[in-house]
């Protein structure tokens, strides 16, 4: 992104790289994320494994014992990723039809002034807005997921917009002279040559996701969060360790999969 | 709502205050620590890996598991306000010293040495200068995110703005619930986008003549 927008960028590499960086992902895979791509997967398994055997044998109290069931941690893993899943998705069907949306001949001089009000959203905390909005609309799983799906979907409209606005003018042109109607040129040559762009925003909205899904307990919509404040409460640091390596491993595997999704949708030619 | 506010203003003000000595207190920190570890990366080119490995893997531990595990080591207050904060403020800046850093031709280096300029002095006049304004939009990006994590890090009882959120939610139903959680939140990106200007302007004055086309 350009280094004078105003905003916080979301928490990956991609956005508060540079200008000369930014086009890495449409290029062959680097060394870098070759290392991230099979570092991740085994840094996980290590932590995991690590932690698992500590569990298997340690000796717990009785309150760590019924904190860290493996049915209960279980139940809160899958809650804290259906969560993520949700809002990922409830974002992808909304900011991509969007950016389209903006990036077309009718309505791009609306593209700036939308970008601008999404940057002025995304600077208010996560938590304000979880918070401010299950007072609002109650307690529970969809106003999280809603939360959740606020707080992802710039990244993906602003890399949706960046992304089209990318696409060389004259390919359209070609493609249009040779007869495509507009909508096959958005399907076949737009959105296929915007897609790393997108995709590296749908990471980045994943990663916000299941950062902020640790926040959903405060508002009764379970997830691994609620391991950490049982930890702080009842005062067990085994617990709250528990809870942070949990929700670390979790992010970073999501993280993995965002990889490995964007490295996937890549078209061929791009690679 | 401007009741409430007004029969707080001292508390809101200090607060405020509390919030932002916080987040720029760590940044600089974090500025000086992320510098310096650039400085090692690009000297000895093989850290490279590690230190890009750490930034994007640092990112994506979200706040609350960093806060949890950072609880047990430094305790509840201000100290794991500082400890997070600090972390993360530095990772977005460290990934911009270093592609500033390298963007430093090596024949600047070189002139330089051949001026009879030491290594300090070369990093101080040259490579800093050259680089700054990479590190800079590093740092925006930093205070920006150390705002909403400084809001976080509230929940171990540290200080700022963020306490207002959970006294907000710990007073759910009652009158002045939506109040605190709202007055700490719109104080906050209130108080960001101030930050991003004051950055800003510090940006003008900074960045050295020759570069700032």
């Amino acid at each position: 992104m350009s280094s004078d927008t105003a905003t916080p960028a979301p928490p990956t590499d991609t956005p508060t790289a540079p200008q000369g960086e930014r086009s890495r992902s449409s290029r062959r895979v680097s060394r870098d994320d070759l290392g991230l791509l099979l570092g991740l997967p085994a840094l996980c398994a290590v932590l995991l494994g690590g932690w698992a055997v500590w569990r298997a044998t340690a000796e717990l109290d009785d309150i760590e014992a019924r904190s860290l069931a493996w049915g209960l941690l279980v139940q809160l893993f899958g809650e804290h990723l259906l969560l993520t899943a949700l809002s990922a998705a409830a974002v992808v069907l909304t900011a991509i039809p969007l950016g389209i949306a903006l990036t077309r001949p009718a309505a791009r001089r609306a593209a700036p002034a939308v970008v601008t009000v999404a940057n002025f959203g995304q600077a208010a905390p996560a938590i304000g807005i979880l918070i401010l909005l299950a007072m609002w609309l109650g307690f529970g799983v969809p106003v999280a997921v809603l939360a959740l799906s606020l707080y992802a979907f710039l990244p993906v409209l602003q890399n949706t917009i960046v992304g089209l606005q990318g696409v060389d003018q004259t390919l359209v042109e070609a493609a249009r002279g040779m007869g495509m109607s507009r909508w096959s040129v958005l399907g076949r040559i737009e959105l296929p040559l915007a897609l790393p762009v997108i995709m590296a925003g749908v990471r980045t909205a994943l990663v916000l996701a299941v950062g902020t899904a640790a926040f959903a307990t405060f508002i009764n919509a379970g997830g691994l969060g609620s391991v950490i404040t049982t930890g702080l409460y009842l005062f067990r640091n085994s617990v709250l360790i528990s809870g942070g390596l949990l929700i670390a491993v979790l992010a970073l595997l999501v993280d993995w999969a965002g990889r490995v999704l964007e490295l996937v949708a890549t078209p061929k030619g791009m690679r | 709502m401007l009741e409430f506010v007004l029969d707080r203003a001292p508390d809101l003000a200090y607060r405020s205050f509390q919030h932002v000595s916080l987040v720029v207190q760590c940044v600089l920190l974090a500025t000086v620590i992320a510098v310096a570890v650039a400085l090692l990366v690009t000297t000895v080119p093989r850290l490279k890996p590690v230190a890009n490995f750490v930034s994007s893997v640092g990112l994506t531990v979200p706040s609350l598991a960093l806060l949890g595990l950072m609880l047990p080591v430094v305790g509840i207050g201000t100290l794991p306000s500082v400890a997070v904060v600090t972390f993360y403020a530095a990772l977005p800046i460290l990934r911009n010293a270093v592609v500033g850093l390298e963007g430093v031709s090596g024949n600047l280096l070189e002139s330089a040495r051949g001026m009879g300029m030491n290594p300090l002095l070369t990093f101080l006049r040259v490579q800093l200068p050259l680089a700054w304004p990479v590190i800079l939009a590093g740092l925006r990006v930093s205070t920006q995110m150390s705002m909403g994590v400084a809001a976080i890090a509230a929940y171990a009882l540290g200080p700022g703005l963020g306490g207002w959120i959970f006294t907000g939610l710990a007073q759910i139903g009652g009158q002045n619930a939506v109040n605190y959680a709202l007055t700490a939140t719109i104080a906050i990106v209130v108080l960001a986008l101030l930050l991003d200007l004051l950055l800003r302007v510090l940006g003008r004055f900074t960045i050295s003549r020759g570069i700032s086309a």
